[in-house]
């Protein structure tokens, strides 16, 4: 078996003996995280689950309109902080003590290696990074996993993605997910596992942020091995005791990818789609910009602000353009304060947001106009995503977004 | 599940859950909410829709966020979903509204925009009235057509009575 049906065999409630694609599998779930989104649902909000199935194992994660932009929003989140208290909640994280879900939930050490976790919201793949599987689920389904602490997963067949070398200055990891959208496309139903020496180059963040956005490829589950990376962050936030999960000698994989990261370049994503839509930016031509952001939980973390702070540092963005930078958690935000990053970006004349989903989502804090043309760090160029469905999205690297606001044009290049 | 016969409406690949569920819908009143899918890529579209009309899409239906993309549509009268491949998020939320997805390889090629099709569930296959073709599906797995029997899993939570009082 490989990782993810070894994770789905460990979790079966009917104790399975193996798992292969096809089988449909009942698994319990570790963890179960509700975000501000699902007080939107109406049946969520009225008719909760009466009980849910362990307290301890449920959170509730205000992320999406932190703080609430109108009134609506504002009353219908309340009803969620009533939930918390009626629930026992102990994992209740409001306004300015958390941060993007899948971020903050890694930082929170809730993601363990080997577990399984069920999330409403949809680039609950990020868990991946975590040697984990997780799924974003609609809220009426999360109101049956908070009820039974149970839900069910086709076992699909998975791929595997062999990262080599390692990647060159000025490339980062949302350019390697670029790449992998070019060559593999959409598979919906099918899982991807990572392996190969490149690996070890990628921290933390970068493994996140190539997991989250294989939602945008369609895939179920995208999980990397356990390795002494991800063992020292555990380490570092104080966790010791999980099952890190390794694929058998004889593990099955539908197909096998092998990506260079030595060969990977900045690329962009065109507005609308992502499939079949991925350039190099040296093939883009001249695209002049008017609004930059950076944020998400792809794409909002430390090494990305870091980037950008690097890029801005000493220097002004272009007068065309507006730069938002949105931290994607509370940790990531107090951390760049300390090391400056957050000084550079303002001097440079970016605005820094409190951390939420924001701009992402075409919610608050960025919405793009009729006409604009935005480049983004962020998970989505589906048209309308980030507002108006007159502007157009362009998705690029953390560094990409930098480097495209200074100088008004879409550019991926140290030197222009 | 009774067979079902509708009228079709082509969609092409890589149709996503926003243009189903702009993020306008969150805070429209219920009823005004299936009137702005597909807004963005095809204004008026919803206002053409009657009850018991088919989608016939392309790959990737459904990609996207977990919003109630499918339960915008089962609104909007769609009777049932039929494409090439459907994203996994989207099926579960479809069949958890009560909504029936379907994947149908070759069900592009053998449908066009207005034609009648009867997707008929004891024989497993799809046929195209308006021009003789037939197409084979591979039904869902029991326990997921029971949810959708039961017109959606809030209906089981709360036969089950495992749901409360309105917050
Ligand atoms: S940052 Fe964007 S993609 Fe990530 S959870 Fe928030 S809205 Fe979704």
């Amino acid at each position: 078996m490989n990782i993810i049906e070894k994770i789905l065999k460990s979790h079966s409630v009917d104790n399975l003996k193996s798992v292969s694609p096809g089988d449909i599998v009942t698994v319990s779930v570790d963890r179960a995280i509700i975000v501000d989104m699902a007080a939107l649902h109406p049946e969520f909000v009225n008719n909760p689950p009466i009980k849910p199935f362990d307290p301890d194992k449920i959170a509730i994660i205000f992320d999406h309109f932190v703080p609430p932009p109108n009134i609506e929003i504002a009353n219908r989140v309340n009803k969620l902080r009533k939930l918390a208290k009626i629930w026992g909640l102990k994992d209740f994280y409001d306004v300015g003590r958390g941060g993007i879900s899948h971020v903050f939930s890694g930082e929170s050490g809730w993601i363990l290696p080997g577990s399984i976790i069920a999330n409403t919201d949809s680039h609950t793949v990020a868990t991946g990074a975590f040697n984990a599987i997780g799924r974003g689920l609609g809220t009426p389904e999360m109101m049956g996993i908070i009820a039974t602490g149970k839900t069910w997963f086709i076992a699909g067949e998975t791929v595997n993605v062999r990262f080599i070398n390692g990647l060159k200055k000025g490339a980062s990891a949302k350019d390697v997910f670029f790449k992998m959208a070019e060559i593999i496309g959409d598979i919906p139903n099918m899982n991807i596992e990572f392996s190969g020496t490149g690996i070890k180059t990628l921290n933390m963040d970068e493994r996140s942020s190539i997991s989250t956005m294989c939602a945008e490829l369609s895939a179920e589950f995208a999980v990397f091995p356990f390795d002494d990376i991800l063992k020292e962050y555990l380490e570092g936030i104080g966790i010791k005791n999980y099952n890190p999960v390794y694929p058998d000698n004889d593990a099955e994989y539908y197909k096998t990818y092998e990506i260079d990261l030595d060969n990977v370049e900045p690329m962009v994503a065109l507005p609308d789609k992502i499939i079949n839509n991925v350039r190099p930016v040296t093939e883009l031509g001249k695209v002049e910009i008017n609004l930059a952001v950076v944020g998400s939980c792809a794409n909002g973390r430390l090494s990305d602000l870091r980037d950008v702070s690097e890029v801005l540092k000493n220097k002004k963005i272009n007068k065309n353009v507006r730069l938002i930078v949105t931290p994607a958690s509370m940790k990531v935000y107090e951390e760049a304060i300390r090391l400056g990053y957050i000084d550079n970006i303002i001097k440079a004349g970016g605005m820094v947001t409190n951390p939420t989903c924001g701009a992402c989502l075409g919610g608050h804090m960025g919405v793009s106009s009729d006409g604009d043309v935005v480049i983004s760090s962020t998970t989505r160029n589906f048209k309308g995503r980030m507002g108006s469905p007159k502007s157009r999205i362009y998705l690029g690297s953390a560094r990409t977004v930098a480097l495209s606001a200074v100088n008004g044009y879409i550019t991926g290049d140290e030197n222009e | 599940m009774n067979n079902i016969t509708g009228r079709v409406w082509k969609f092409e690949d890589n149709i996503n859950t926003d243009l189903m569920y702009p993020q306008i819908c969150y805070t429209l009143p219920e009823n005004d909410k299936p009137f702005y899918a597909m807004h963005a890529n095809r204004p008026g579209w919803a206002r053409m829709v009657n009850k018991g009309d088919i989608i016939a899409a392309g790959k990737n239906f459904g990609t996207g966020s977990s919003r109630p993309a499918a339960d915008n549509l089962k609104n909007l009268g769609i009777a049932c979903v039929l494409a090439e491949s459907i994203n996994g998020l989207f099926m579960r939320n479809s069949v958890n509204s009560g909504l029936i997805s379907l994947e149908v390889p070759g069900i592009t090629g053998m449908a066009d925009e207005g034609d009648t099709l009867r997707i008929n569930f004891n024989g497993n296959y799809i046929e195209n009235i308006s021009n003789g073709k037939i197409v084979k599906f591979r039904p869902l797995p029991e326990f997921l057509m029971e949810i959708i029997d039961a017109g959606g899993i809030i209906n089981i939570l709360k036969n089950k009575g495992l749901l409360g009082e309105p917050l």
